[in-house]
């Protein structure tokens, strides 16, 4: 038996070992370097300096705030989007292999190129402002890239990320069984019924996956903010990369520690939402769970 | 007969929708990037009025279009084979063997995907910087990609452990096979298509990777994302970006195409045990 677990160990320690040595121990930097220690330059000392000066700062709140904004919107829209489609292609019908391929390409697509793609559309000379002047609703080419909104942003982020969204919705709607569907159709549940107490409540898991990894990597975004976003607003990873540029390394480890933070908080929140949300008897749910209760006990 | 025009009219939309949604701008970029510099592609044309490879043979000549070249596709295999290698042992434990917090040690391994890349390769570079190990930058980019990547090389591996028939390998035991035999005769080649599309996986997210070969590499170690990168800032020059958007973007397409390929013919009777000739 212990030879056993010696050698699961041993297993291990290229794989698991590795990644924890590796994210534990840059985890570990930052922490330490946003509390003076384990500093490149100077003297370590341990303080709490670097965080009052960063929360004083207009710009890292609204870098906060901006970070949170794309992130949370993005992950919507992204699901908002894929859900329905996933619905859809759910039975194979004609065609529908070639609309999902399609639906999906963006998938292959490097950010950058999707962000020198989307360029190419609403730059001064794209394909937008070609129409408009065509059409003769505007004589000089209008300004889109860098808009105060950031809708752009949003856009890119859910032309890259609704992709990965529908990929796995449409894994979980596939395998929810027609025999189960039949079986609440026949007990008299409606349309609305089977959406929100079965089909949804069956995809929460593939819903959870996606919306944690599409709200972290919009969350964290750095090239889309950069080359599309706007101006005078910058992301979390833009802003640390911004301080580590000058130098600031201290300044850029409380940033990253941020990053980590909410990372982590806003992924927990949102397998929170979407359970309470989505789950059976969910808020959307007619079915409240008193209502159970209460039949069980009547049925004791 | 409302569900049937509903469907024609989804089915319709979406046929427009994904052609404004992908065809559309990559027919953009192909005309980009073969825009002659002697006649300029102005608001009133709808095509450029003079196309040539131009752009093409400038990039190569005259950009650092050899060395991001060089650098990605000397570095994604190394990666590929890296991490093919790290991801086995841990794999072969999680698809062969229960043993107690495996459903941990399985979460503990996707941590890399919930990390921001951004920090993990800002403080990468502070731990490099604070040991002194600046020169090894190199080997730095390649361990941050090998343990980035370690999630997916794992996840495919341990499904290709997990489908070794037990049959096989009892009949090789029974038929006094040793250890390397087995693993010969049972294991590679139910692996096979585990292998593959471990490496191609791998190979393509190196490929692409951006931040890390961006805050680790720059300014000397440069790859096909940084120059991307870099001529998509201030100095936006589009016909140069569309070709190193084509650049970066085609190769993975065909990789791609080639691992679905793979994976969707990969050996059903060896994986369910059936019909072993």
């Amino acid at each position: 038996m212990l030879a056993k677990y010696l050698f699961i160990i041993l297993c291990l320690i290229p794989g698991l070992g590795i990644i924890l040595a590796l994210i534990g121990f840059v985890t570990y930097i930052v922490i330490m370097q946003s509390i003076g220690l384990n500093n490149l330059f100077g003297e370590d000392e341990f303080t709490i300096k670097f965080w009052d000066k960063i929360f004083a700062r207009k710009s890292y709140n609204r870098s906060v705030r901006y970070s949170l904004y794309i992130g949370t919107f993005s992950t919507i829209f992204s699901i908002l989007i894929a859900y329905p489609i996933a619905l859809w292609l759910r039975k194979p019908f004609r065609g529908s292999l070639f609309i999902s391929s399609i639906l999906k390409a963006p998938l292959l697509v490097h950010g950058l190129v999707a962000a020198f793609l989307f360029l190419n559309v609403i730059e001064y000379h794209g394909l937008v402002n070609q129409l408009l002047q065509y059409l003769n609703f505007t004589d000089q080419p209008i300004r889109m890239r860098n808009d105060r909104n950031a809708f752009g942003v949003l856009f890119l982020q859910t032309w890259k990320n609704m992709p990965f969204a529908l990929l796995l919705l449409a894994g979980a709607l596939q395998s929810i069984s027609d025999d189960t569907l039949d079986a609440a159709r026949d007990l008299g549940a409606s349309l609305y019924r089977r959406f929100i107490d079965i089909i949804i409540p069956l995809t929460i898991s593939a819903m959870t996956a996606a919306a944690i990894i599409i709200f972290i990597g919009a969350f964290a975004d750095f090239t889309f903010q950069k080359i599309a976003g706007p101006r005078n607003t910058f992301s979390l990873s833009q802003l640390m990369v911004e301080y580590r540029g000058r130098g600031k390394w201290n300044e850029a480890a409380t940033v990253g520690v941020t990053l980590i933070v909410l990372s982590f908080f806003g992924a927990v929140l949102v397998a929170f939402i979407i359970n309470k949300l989505f789950k059976y008897p969910g808020w959307l749910s007619p079915v409240k769970m008193k209502n159970i209760k209460s039949i069980i006990t009547r049925q004791k | 007969m409302i569900a049937k025009s509903l469907h024609r009219i989804l089915f319709i939309s979406m046929i427009i929708i994904g052609v404004i949604w992908i065809v559309v701008p990559f027919i953009m970029a192909i005309l980009w990037s073969l825009v002659d510099p002697a006649e300029p592609w102005t608001v009133d044309l709808v095509t450029p009025p003079v196309m040539s490879f131009y752009r093409w043979t400038y990039m190569w000549e005259s950009s650092n279009l050899k060395d991001a070249l060089f650098n990605s596709y000397l570095l994604a295999p190394t990666v590929s084979i890296i991490t093919l290698i790290f991801s086995i042992p841990t794999a072969y434990v999680f698809g062969r063997y229960n043993f107690v917090g495996k459903e941990i040690a399985k979460l503990l391994c996707l941590l890399p995907l919930v990390t921001p890349y951004f920090v993990l390769s800002v403080f990468l570079t502070a731990t490099i910087i604070s040991f002194g190990l600046s020169e090894y930058r190199v080997a730095a980019i390649v361990l941050a990609h090998a343990v980035m990547f370690l999630p997916y090389a794992i996840r495919i591996m341990t499904v290709g452990f997990e489908q070794v028939s037990q049959e096989h390998i009892d009949a090789a035991r029974d038929l006094s096979a040793t250890t390397f035999s087995r693993w010969r005769v049972a294991y590679f080649p139910a692996l096979r298509p585990a292998f593959f599309a471990s490496i191609l996986i791998v190979f393509i997210q190196s490929i692409e990777e951006f931040a890390v070969a961006f805050i680790l590499g720059s300014p000397t170690f440069v790859t096909i994302p940084t120059l991307l990168f870099s001529t998509m800032g201030q100095d936006f020059v589009r016909p140069n970006a569309a070709v190193l958007s084509l650049i970066l973007v085609v190769p993975n397409v065909v990789l791609m195409l080639f691992l679905e390929k793979l994976l969707r013919t990969a050996n059903p009777a060896m994986i369910s045990g059936k019909g072993l000739k």
